[in-house]
């Protein structure tokens, strides 16, 4: 019988036993994925991270920790950082579109066509 | 919310982790007369000349944030991402990875990704909105047509966010305000507590506290914020000319 390493077991050249915390999360054929988080948290913290988890909330805590790592990896500096300011960016100019056209509408509605529902109302927006 | 430009002028104080200059008041090198920098003191050895962390935090409160730090990243981890990055980049790296191990402590499921979620369930909700006041404008500038009637009142549900959706930190503009990492979290949606309900059972937060977080940010974002008045108040107080041990380390851009 064929006993297939994770790629974290493969990394560190080490059998792979049966209950290995890593193997669900970082398959053999995705050596990338382990080497980032590794080269971020190092394996030790990563198992330590996933340990303290039910085994429920493992494959989220896996994914998040790659996308962090991954993230780190593309821009050492801010990481995951970066896209929490551009959605921020995003999230400002949206609110700065909404508001302008819901003053749009109020100037319609002020110029008598203001006929619609309330929902529509200055209250409420 | 800023977008300022990392200012390199010199100044070696800012993006200290609950610290300010460097180990000492001088903001000189690690060690000196101030005693060890707050890494050293956490790991409880000898702090060097040029020590790396030395800079980024103080003896006193800087133990506290490199205990985060290590917990999730690790020292040697954290020393050799420091040492790839240039030396005026290094205070905005440590600021953005102790921001990361904070988040990661309070939520160890999610870390610091659910404030992504939360922030773009926000857009996805605004522009929902948009587009249909867009649409109901569009038919009040139409003469006559009497106005469609309103749509429900709850927005169209989005789809559900997965990480496979997020973005990638690749093409990033590289010029940011830090102080807004540590604004109140944004309130999470009903939707996205629903969905953190749908995932797992337990009362997760974003970015920290119990209980979620209220329109400010919920109370595990608190040591965030702390972590964010700290770094405000050292660097609007550090000298701007201090340079640490390393090469010159332009203050980032905390001011506003």
């Amino acid at each position: 019988m064929v006993n297939v390493r994770c790629a974290t077991c493969k990394y560190l050249r080490r059998r792979c036993p049966s209950d290995c915390i890593f193997s669900p999360y970082f398959p053999s054929n995705n050596p990338q994925r382990f080497e980032s988080v590794h080269r971020i948290y190092g394996a030790s913290n990563v198992a330590k991270m996933l340990e303290q988890l039910p085994s429920s909330l493992r494959p989220q805590a896996a994914e998040t920790l790659c996308y962090e790592a991954e993230s780190r990896i593309q821009d050492p500096v801010y990481g995951c950082a970066a896209i929490i300011f551009q959605l921020q960016q995003q999230l400002h100019n949206t609110e700065c579109e909404l508001a302008k056209t819901r003053a749009e509408i109020a100037i319609i509605r002020s110029n008598g066509h203001g006929q619609e529902s309330d929902i529509y109302s200055a209250d409420e927006y | 919310m800023n977008a300022t430009t990392t200012n390199p002028s010199g100044g070696g104080g800012g993006g200290s982790c609950g610290g300010g200059g460097g180990g000492s008041n001088s903001g000189g090198s690690g060690g000196g007369s101030a005693g060890p920098c707050g890494a050293c003191k956490f790991l409880r050895r000898k702090c060097v000349a040029g020590c790396i962390f030395a800079p980024y935090f103080d003896s006193e409160q800087g133990a506290a944030h490199f205990a985060a730090v290590h917990k999730v990243f690790g020292a040697s981890n954290v020393s050799k991402l420091l040492l790839h990055i240039p030396a005026h980049k290094r205070p905005d790296a440590v600021l953005t990875v102790c921001f990361e191990a904070q988040a990661r402590l309070k939520d160890p499921v999610y870390g610091c990704v659910a404030h992504i979620f939360a922030l773009q369930q926000q857009v996805v909700n605004l522009q929902a909105e948009i587009s249909y006041l867009q649409a109901h404008l569009a038919t009040m500038e139409l003469p006559s047509p009497p106005p469609p009637p309103p749509p429900p009142s709850s927005l169209v549900t989005p789809p559900p966010l997965s990480i496979a959706d997020l973005p990638s930190a690749s093409s990033m503009p590289t010029s940011y305000d830090l102080s807004s990492l540590f604004e109140p979290m944004v309130q999470p949606t009903a939707w996205v507590m629903q969905q953190r309900a749908l995932l797992h059972n337990q009362n997760l937060h974003f970015g920290g506290g119990s209980g979620g977080s209220s329109s400010g940010g919920g109370g595990g974002s608190g040591d965030l914020q702390a972590l964010a008045r700290e770094l405000l108040h050292r660097h609007s107080a550090s000298p701007s000319g201090s340079v640490p041990c390393s090469e010159a380390s332009p203050s980032p851009s905390l001011s506003k």
